[in-house]
């Protein structure tokens, strides 16, 4: 037998890495108590160049205190970082490679800094590893992008380090996980230290620093929508949806984007819903962040349950009066969970719809325009068909338009969109302006959000188009062209072809759905303004300061 | 990082702007420093006759701004990063201390002398409003000749555009933009062919000038023109000021820029309201207001009120 050779290693370096960083933070921390105004000493002396730091960058909740602070470390002591993080959206975020501190990135979404991300690639002041949706990138931390660090929030911690994330929980124990499984560190920042908490969302033993931060981890409001806004053209669509989608294919589950498209449609259950009769029928199984906007649909008894990503600034005392209806922990507080939220959005229900800002003739969508990375986020993830799901529900079946023995259901993917954006843009192009950023970011695909194979129905003011239906490309391509009004791809489409489409029931105007143009008023909406939901809720919903008008 | 002040350049001017200036110490100091580098009553600059000079207009405008940025930091009102439209961005550069004023004084005079000469007849600008720039670039590239060129030059929003070059040249480009369904396709009433490559000899020599000057680094972050960049160092900032009029003003991507470093009120300094009705456009969440309309007072209060909010 051949002796295979074997080098004498170690097993346990990680675990040696990890006892000498502890061993560098042992004359600033006491305990796993890291001061407050020695975060920077402490992050500078357990970080160490090159490795993989991962900063809580939800949508929701920000690790602001230790990103300003990370922001702060001498370049020459930490350099080379590579960064990984779900949403980049504070300035800070890339000062870090303004600064020499970082190099690489990994991340989902980049909105809100996504020009500023553009410059900085184009200067060669930062490299980008690769844009992914939400989950893609929790994959991957277990599997080659594994951090060294975890820098995360919470509201609370008691001695021990357990910390409550309460509703805004998001993507924090996923974080924790990968890091605190694989010898990395996880230092957490708190809005306060308490002796005891409302729960434990995560365990202490999983945690090695605490530091009070200086003051309270940012969090935004981005999933409240006025109902002031709401225009009838998103009215009339709604109303389309709900009689020419939910009630037609039975859906029982679902997620919605987050739109004034979307609002309308939550606004409209209770109004026009309800004129359908519908209640009880569907719409019952919700993931979603805690919309105000689907107060009155909860209150007047159509949802049974609602699984969230994050929370939402305000919600949090209607939540909390309302535990038949959303996930919460024995104190009576949400519990949201970004990452089970959206396998659940993948896998587990009936219908995914959004809105967009482009649309090619094939259906592909892309939000990406102006040469800016704004990345994908979890549209993606929601917005596209499983195909490894196995169970079926009636929504799914729906979907399946032959007889072949092996044929199996689709997830509906919507898009709902006017023809035209603000500033007379159409929203249906010839081709993509993605496909001219990835080629000037030298990017390794286009950026597309939602493949147009994957969407199964398309809504526009002038109808919708059964894209699911469509027996060829070509036959999809002028489903697409007959709702998309007077855009360049409208006016190419073929009137002969759009009656036999009419006809074939895979194009439909509001019309065929017994909908008139007029009936599409405001005073539809269950609730019309931000005080309305307030009133539905009891008083319990309490919006944050830039939604009062009061 | 959430005040910024906003420094319009041509176009902005009006009769009697230096005269309308608030009353306070700063304005009076700042205009008896400019008239004693210019060795002029600078009073005199701003009548509707002496503003038919580009000179009054770059020297005025550039005087103006400075002086109500001054007024402001004297009230309490300190930006946390600047921008300036084209001569504008001269009055941005002092505020962030990266030149003192009067060295730019001479520079800015000197700018509109270089550019009054080099062009004296036939060259222009126009501008159009409701058309993407894809559109607009194969207008452009259609009419260009050798002896009628014309170019795009600034891009203050999505479909707003300038073009520069030749009057002939641009009277076709902005008849075919009308008839393509333009909202707006007209003549400015600047007589030079700024911010493209026709204005490159007079970069070139307004860059030699300025190589004497000791550039420092801004104490507050600057906004490009050239490449909508925050710079944060001297030398940078004294290539854009020289080479700014030769390129385009890329103006709606420094306040995208401005945005995402947090930028929560952008305050316009005198005249007119141009740039604060540009970012109320394109950033209506963020607050907006201008000297000119709103006044001292509420700037002030706004600050004030923006700078107690920070961290909630």
């Amino acid at each position: 037998m051949t002796k295979i050779y074997r080098e004498k290693r170690s097993w346990k370096t990680r675990r040696d890495r990890k006892a000498k960083r502890i061993e560098q933070l042992e004359r600033i921390a006491k305990g796993k108590m890291i001061p407050t105004e020695k975060i920077v000493e402490a992050l500078e002396a357990v970080i160490f160049p090159g490795d993989r730091v991962v900063i809580e960058g939800n949508n929701q909740k920000q690790a602001s205190f230790l990103s300003k602070a990370l922001s702060q470390v001498r370049s020459e002591k930490v350099n080379e970082l590579h960064i990984i993080m779900s949403s980049v959206s504070r300035p800070e975020h890339l000062d870090l490679f303004e600064k020499g501190i970082a190099r690489k990135i990994d991340f989902s979404y980049a909105g809100p800094q996504s020009l500023r991300m553009s410059q900085m690639l184009e200067d060669g002041k930062l490299v980008v590893g690769e844009i992914h949706t939400y989950l893609e990138l929790y994959g991957r931390l277990f599997i080659d992008l594994t951090p060294s660090v975890a820098l995360v929030a919470a509201d609370k911690a008691d001695m021990s380090g357990n910390l409550y994330t309460g509703p805004n929980t998001e993507e924090t124990p996923t974080l924790v996980e990968a890091t605190a499984f694989r010898d990395g560190i996880v230092i957490a920042q708190v809005n306060e230290l308490t002796d005891k908490l409302p729960r434990v969302d995560i365990p202490g033993s999983w945690i090695d620093f605490i530091v009070v931060a200086d003051h309270p981890y940012e969090l935004e409001p981005l999933f409240t929508r006025d109902p002031r806004l709401i225009t009838e053209i998103q009215i009339l669509m709604a109303m389309m949806v709900i009689k020419g989608i939910y009630e037609r294919h039975n859906i029982q589950s679902l997620n919605h984007g987050i739109g004034f498209n979307t609002a309308a449609i939550e606004l409209l259950l209770p109004t026009y819903g309800e004129s359908l009769g519908l209640k009880g029928k569907i719409c019952k199984h919700w993931v979603l962040n805690p919309h105000p906007t689907l107060i009155p649909a909860i209150e007047t008894g159509w949802v049974e349950s609602i699984h969230c990503f994050g929370g939402e600034v305000g919600m949090e005392k209607y939540i909390a009066a309302r535990p038949d209806i959303f996930f919460t922990g024995k104190d009576g507080s949400l519990r949201s969970n970004r990452t089970l939220s959206q396998v659940a959005g993948q896998y587990a229900v009936d219908l995914f719809i959004g809105s967009t800002l482009q649309i090619d003739k094939d259906g592909n969508s892309s939000t990406v325009t102006n040469g800016r990375l704004a990345g994908f986020g979890g549209a993606p993830n929601m917005g596209h068909d499983p195909r490894g799901r196995r169970h079926s529900s009636p929504a799914w079946l729906d979907m399946i338009t032959s007889d072949h023995p092996a044929a199996k259901g689709r997830k509906l993917v919507v898009q709902m969109v006017e023809t035209f954006q603000k500033g007379n843009r159409p929203v249906f192009v010839e081709s993509l302006d993605a496909i001219e950023v990835s080629r000037s970011a030298r990017l390794a695909t286009t950026p597309i959000m939602i493949y147009g194979d994957d969407v199964t129905h398309i809504v526009t003011e002038e109808g919708i188009a059964y894209l699911y239906k469509a027996s060829s490309l070509e036959e999809r391509r002028q489903a697409i062209a007959a709702i998309a009004g007077v855009t360049p791809i409208g006016l190419e489409r073929d009137p002969k072809k759009t009656e036999q489409l009419r006809r074939d029931g895979v194009v439909v105007f509001p019309e065929d759905l017994g909908i008139r143009r007029t009936d599409a008023q405001r005073s539809l909406l269950a609730a019309k303004s931000i005080e309305e939901l307030v009133e539905w809720s009891e008083g319990l919903y309490e919006p944050p300061d830039r939604f009062r008008s009061w | 990082m959430a005040i910024v002040f906003l420094f319009p350049g041509q176009g902005s001017q009006q009769p009697n702007m230096l005269h309308d200036l608030p009353p306070h110490p700063a304005v009076e100091k700042t205009l008896e420093e400019a008239s004693e580098v210019l060795k002029e009553d600078i009073l005199r600059w701003d009548s509707q006759e002496a503003l038919r000079s580009t000179v009054a207009v770059q020297v005025s405008l550039f005087v103006a701004g400075v002086a109500v940025a001054r007024v402001l930091e004297e009230e309490g009102v300190s930006p946390n990063m600047v921008a300036g439209h084209s001569v504008g961005a001269f009055g941005a550069a002092v505020t962030a201390q990266s030149l003192t004023f009067r060295e730019a004084v001479s520079l800015v005079k000197l700018r509109g002398e270089l550019m009054e000469k080099a062009y004296p007849n036939d060259y222009g600008m126009g501008v159009i409003v409701g058309m993407e720039e894809r559109q607009l670039n194969r207008l452009v590239s259609n009419c260009f000749t050798d002896e009628d060129p014309i170019y795009i030059t600034n891009r203050n929003a999505p479909r707003q555009m300038t073009i520069s070059g030749s009057v002939r040249g641009i009277e076709k480009v902005l008849a075919l933009a009308r008839e393509e369904g333009a909202s707006k396709a007209e003549f400015l009433h600047v007589r030079v062919p700024s911010h493209c490559v026709l204005m490159k000899p007079i970069s070139e020599k307004l860059r030699r000038e300025m190589e004497t000057i000791p550039f420092q680094s801004p104490k507050i972050p600057y906004i490009a023109n050239r490449t909508a960049r925050p710079l944060r160092d001297g030398e940078s900032i004294r290539e854009d000021l020289a080479f700014g009029v030769a390129h385009p003003v890329r103006w709606y991507e420094s306040i995208c820029v401005l945005a995402e470093l947090g930028a929560q009120l952008f305050i316009e300094m005198p005249p007119k309201s141009v740039l604060t009705n540009l970012a109320q456009q394109v950033f209506p969440c963020r607050r907006s207001l201008s000297i000119a309309d709103s006044g001292l007072r509420t700037a002030c209060i706004v600050a004030q009120r923006i700078k107690e909010n920070r961290g909630r």
